[in-house]
């Protein structure tokens, strides 16, 4: 909110703070109504003078631009250069010098412009950051004197606050309220507000009949105004509503916003005879019911919000917007001025529910002191008399069943000084109390019964005393201790800890660390995963639908992502096209899907790899064989050791179809792993080899930590045996070597290829594999019959699973 | 004895210890050892004199045919060492490598800074007794607002720019609900950090629309302001540096009552006013306050009996703090260039 110090010295005797701008801004801050910004008026208007122009030229170069000679001072006149063309000879203007910084850090300064020299700017109302519809240059009136500062002339000399005050503080929404603030800050005086009090003998209830039906209003007043001459604001009001970046529109309509600035209290001027009936009515509105604001919006209610109407139909939405039905407009001539107060809630509602958000809504969503509706109502009618006459009448309405109360709140030193953490001082205590205008009690040493004032909506239960003394003593009053630590901690959460791991493993792997947003772009993601069915048979949760966004920021975050492996496939191509190679990510984070009507949030892991060490197009291991790696390591950190990679018949779509494989850890699908589709590697132009993985950590998670036994080491002779296998170039070994490990038992120590051959000395069709056996008992050293035995064994096995020969 | 017997002993072994001097690899150097002292070697033949010779000379030349193998033995034993030696130094000469580059590059994986910066604070907070929570990012209203004493149509949902899902469903705007899980699930005293993403319907050059936010709670019997502000400032200066120093100024959150904004003195310019904190010197970096009893109230937890103190801090703020990352759009981007820093 805009804060003008010139209104709140009305108020507030602040004028020794006008050259210490920022020491009223510290304390303002230090008490909780934070100042963003400080804008002195007079310091951008610096080097902005009222000029004469003394001759209008053509500019020789150009036929739009012109090329004045401005007097500047007395006896100096400086060329300027000027694009606007609604000035001549003779004109009064505003001339900003070179050095002169314009709102919006607009720096004037020499230039030349089509090789004419110019040397300053004539300036127009949106160039002095004035909010004020205008074509071309400000023309001032004749009798400006020439040279005077700008600032001096429009009395621009104001500093404005803008002021961060958070939604509890509804009572600081207003330059009064700001000023009995600072009153209690400073310990100053706060002088009242003047109201009209001089009534003519004629009745506001006799011109306008009113009904209140509904508990949402609960307070409804009204005075009735004849005779008022709608005209343009006199210059002050102008002036104190753009001080504030409010524009003038007339001069009822400008009082009735003026008082809400001034005092808090929206108000609202309907043409008296525009009412239907002479009759206003306060209802909620019919479902389907239609209402077209004053700012031309078409609304159709809900059917619970609460307007004021007259006779016949809606004229405002309460505590929103006026109607276009009944406005004040120029031909004006008896109004009917209404203060009122409304549900805080309900007011908040209707404007939400209808997109409309006014000062006024804001207001009331925040809360409105109910004890001030009528002064303020007879403020504005003071106002109004004196800036556009007409008489007021007495015998206003004032509908207000339930008068607001504010229930006392006990509290005692002694709570104070504990939550704070320091002794808290009685007398202090008392002089805080009374500075916020609240009611002291004393019940006994230390014990009280203070009442807040209406106004502090905040102000409700024991702890808003304490936090009003610690704000009013000074935060920095309170001192640093830290909570004995007398507690047994508990473990953190076994998830966290078990990510951690899975991600430092990841890192030692050579994979960087990536996190993805938890939203996609739906059509993006099911494009790149086709059939989320075939991806349940990989071992996710995973659905056609996605958990949708009601509020997208952008169709391109419009989903809960299923996938974490299109996330950290986009990384890769990014990271591509940025001129990185190669490289290697994963990411461990969530997806989402929707089950029974319940979020189901699954922890995935992701890994990506792409390129090589060597360079665009030598060979090296393929990234497939790397990612697999770093998942074998993963296993074997979280100690599972039986798990199997297996080609299925339900391919990845975006996978490469002679690369890909479902991962299984203890016979259960845990996830996918194989080579980006050379169709996607295309299409994204990436020029290396893309492998990815994707793995559901819940599962492979379940009955982590798992229990770590130490199982002694043989000390006896280890037999290693190498084998040649011709078999079918189809075949997958995988399996095969698992059925070594289990036909040999525990005498087989490790099994693993060392060699793969295909090529001239072998059929087309076939390849010739190097297994390498390694065999070891933990009794005694393998005798020769032992080892036939467990040849023999590897033998079968072979013959049983691949089908193959001995080389 | 016959001095040329001698004589001949003497120059079998001259001219063994020649050749031997003479070979230039080890198996040169062997094929004269076979030469001399192999089983048809010329010291092996000129055993063969002894036959000839009288009885009494016989123990004599043994001995000396035996001193002369013996000194051949030593001699051939250090040339072939010296062979040897030079040998391995030829094969390691061969096999020089240039160090001075990589030839092989089998890089380290990096920590994203977010998660870095999250397990440090966790790790700090942790030497306090604080444990880890986590809670769905997929949010009931009611613990994401309500049972924060945020109700339905509260003008304080403002502060926070919502993503919903649908009638009762919101993605978390803060870390704040787990506060609540944690009321609901254990029994206090307690000492917890929540941690994770948050989302918030705002995206701008320092806005992320999903960030992430690290909140701590502290519920025991008796807490205080100064034990909230105790502990902000040892955290602030063990995840910042000794020299720190924290700023507390009053504000307004729903769930805490007093509360406060914390500011810490601007690492960067160390107080003197940067850009980063906007020439005042001091960087905002969190809210905090105690427990608001109405929250208590919500999860059925006796109030005065346990009092409590909260705070939550961004930690991609935090992140850009430490570090100083100029631009929070790269924590989303992935960018290797900017992770492999950290």
């Amino acid at each position: 909110m805009k804060i003008s110090l010139q209104w709140l010295n009305d108020y507030v005797d602040v004028t020794d703070y006008f050259k210490k701008t920022d020491e009223l801004a510290a304390i303002l801050t230090r008490a909780g109504l934070e100042v963003e910004e400080i804008t002195d008026q007079a310091q951008a208007l610096n080097h902005v003078v009222i000029g004469h122009i003394t001759l209008k030229d053509k500019h020789p170069k150009s036929d739009k631009l012109s090329l004045c000679q401005v007097e500047v001072a007395k006896g100096v006149t400086a060329q300027i250069v000027c694009g606007a063309q609604n000035h001549k000879t003779g004109d009064k203007v505003v001339v900003a010098l070179p050095g002169a910084v314009l709102p919006g850090n607009f720096a004037i300064k020499k230039s030349k412009i089509r090789d004419m020299e110019s040397n300053g700017m004539l300036c127009s109302f949106k160039e002095l950051g004035v909010d004020k519809p205008s074509e071309g240059i400000v023309i001032l009136p004749a009798d400006a004197p020439i040279g005077l500062p700008y600032a001096d002339y429009a009395g621009q000399s104001d500093v404005t606050f803008e002021l961060k005050v958070t939604p509890n503080r509804a009572d600081c929404l207003s330059h009064y309220g700001l000023a009995r603030e600072i009153g209690c800050l400073l310990n100053r005086p706060v002088k009242k507000i003047e109201i009209f009090s001089k009534f003519s003998n004629q009745k506001t209830t006799d011109k306008i009949k009113l009904e209140v039906n509904s508990d949402l209003c609960i307070r409804y007043a009204g005075r009735y105004m004849s005779g008022v001459k709608i005209g343009p604001s006199p210059e002050w009001l102008k002036a104190r509503l753009e001080s504030i970046g409010m524009n003038s529109i007339n001069n009822v309509v400008d009082v009735t916003n003026y008082v809400m600035l001034e005092m808090g209290q929206p108000l609202h001027a309907f043409d008296a005879d525009s009412l239907a009936k002479s009759t206003i009515q306060v209802r909620r509105a019919q479902p389907n019911e239609k209402f077209k604001t004053l700012k031309e919006q078409d609304l159709t209610f809900k059917g619970d919000e609460l307007l004021i109407c007259d006779g016949e139909k809606a004229v405002a939405l309460a505590g929103v917007i006026g109607g276009l039905n009944s406005g004040v407009s120029e031909k004006t001539q008896n109004i009917f001025i209404e203060s009122a107060n409304f549900n805080a809630l309900s007011t908040r509602k209707s404007a939400r529910a209808n997109g409309i958000e006014t000062d006024s809504a804001y207001r009331f969503a925040r809360g409105v002191d109910a004890s001030q509706t009528l002064d303020a109502m007879d403020r504005a009618v003071l106002l109004i008399s004196q800036c556009a006459g007409g008489e007021a009448f007495g015998n206003h309405h004032d509908v207000y069943p339930k008068p607001v109360t504010k229930n006392p709140i006990e509290t005692n030193i002694q709570t104070i000084s504990d939550r704070l953490g320091y002794a808290a001082d009685a007398s202090l205590f008392e002089q805080f109390m009374s500075g916020l205008q609240c009611k002291v009690s004393k019940k006994s040493t230390g014990v009280y019964s203070v009442t807040p004032p209406l106004f502090r909506f905040d102000m409700e239960q024991e702890m808003d005393l304490v936090e009003e003394y610690a704000r009013l003593n000074g935060y920095e009053k309170i001192g640093e201790t830290v909570p004995r630590f007398d507690r047994s901690p508990t473990q953190h959460d076994a998830f966290y800890i078990l990510k951690n791991k899975i991600s430092n493993v990841m890192q030692a792997s050579g994979f960087s660390q990536a996190f993805n947003y938890a939203f996609t772009s739906r059509e993006q993601e099911q494009k790149f995963m086709q059939s989320a069915k075939t991806l349940q048979t990989y071992g996710f949760e995973i659905d056609d639908e996605s958990v949708m966004i009601r509020n997208p920021l952008s169709e391109d975050l419009n989903s809960m992502r299923r996938l974490t492996s299109f996330s950290i496939w986009k990384n890769t191509t990014e990271n591509f096209h940025m001129g990185n190679e190669r490289g290697q990510l994963f990411e461990i984070g969530p997806a989402f899907s929707k089950s029974d009507g319940r979020y189901i949030e699954s922890n995935r892991l992701a890994i990506s790899s792409w390129g090589n060490e060597f360079g665009l197009y030598s060979n090296s291991t393929p990234n497939v064989y790397k990612v697999r790696s770093a998942i074998e390591k993963l296993f074997s950190l979280l100690g599972i050791n039986s798990y199997t990679f297996k080609e299925i018949e339900a391919k990845v779509s975006f996978l490469h179809f002679g690369q890909n494989a479902q991962i299984l850890v203890e016979g259960k699908a845990v996830g996918f792993i194989g080579t980006i589709h050379p169709q996607l590697i295309q299409q994204e132009k990436i020029r290396v080899d893309v492998a990815v993985a994707e793995l559901n950590l819940d599962l492979i998670c379940l009955g982590q930590p798992r229990p770590m036994r130490f199982k002694s080491v043989s000390a006896f002779q280890a037999v290693v045996r190498d084998f040649s296998f011709v078999v079918d170039s189809n075949k997958t070994m995988g399996d095969f070597m698992i059925d070594v490990k289990k036909s040999l038992g525990s005498v087989c120590k490790d099994v693993h290829i060392f060699d793969i051959y295909q090529g001239d000395k072998l059929d087309q069709n076939q390849k010739s594999i190097s297994v390498r056996v390694t065999l070891q008992s933990g009794e005694a050293d393998l005798t020769e019959a032992q080892i036939t035995e467990n040849v023999n064994k590897i033998m079968v096995s072979a013959e049983k699973m691949i089908g193959a020969k001995l080389r | 004895m016959e001095n040329n017997v001698q004589n001949q002993l003497k120059s079998i072994k001259d001219s063994a210890i020649k050749d031997f001097t003479k070979a230039q690899s080890t198996a040169e150097l062997y094929n004269f050892k076979v030469q001399y002292l192999g089983k048809s070697g010329a010291l092996t033949e000129a055993m063969k004199l002894m036959a000839a010779l009288p009885k009494e000379d016989k123990p004599l030349f043994g001995k000396l045919v035996n001193e002369v193998k013996a000194e051949l033995e030593t001699v051939y034993s250090d040339i072939e060492s010296k062979i040897k030696n030079k040998e391995i130094d030829a094969k390691m000469q061969s096999e020089k490598l240039d160090l001075s580059f990589s030839a092989a590059s089998f890089p380290l994986g990096h920590e994203h800074p977010i998660f870095k910066v999250t397990n440090e604070i966790v790790s700090i907070m942790s030497r306090l007794g604080y444990s880890l929570r986590t809670g769905p990012l997929i949010e009931k209203d009611y613990y994401n607002f309500e049972a924060l004493n945020i109700p339905p149509n509260h003008p304080a949902r403002d502060m926070q720019d919502t993503f919903f899902v649908d009638e009762s469903h919101v993605l978390r705007t803060h870390t704040s609900p787990i506060q609540i899980h944690s009321l609901e699930n254990e029994k206090p005293p307690l000492r917890i950090i929540g941690t994770g993403s948050v989302f918030r319907c705002d995206s701008d050059i320092s806005h992320l629309p999903n960030f992430h936010q690290i909140e701590g709670m502290c519920v025991d019997e008796k807490v205080s302001m100064a034990d909230l502000k105790g502990t902000i400032s040892f955290f602030v200066k063990e995840f910042f540096g000794p020299n720190l120093k924290t700023r507390f100024r009053p504000s307004f959150f729903p769930f805490t009552e007093p509360s406060a904004e914390v500011d810490c003195s601007c690492p960067i310019c160390k107080g003197k006013g940067c850009s980063l904190c906007k020439q005042s010197g001091w960087i905002e970096i969190g809210g905090c306050g105690l427990i608001n009893p109405k929250v208590f109230e919500f999860a059925k937890i006796p109030y005065p009996q346990w009092q409590g103190f909260a705070f939550g801090f961004g930690i991609e703020r935090m992140a850009i703090i430490k570090y100083g990352v100029d631009d929070i759009r790269h924590f989303p981007k992935n960018d290797i260039r900017f992770l492999n820093q950290f």
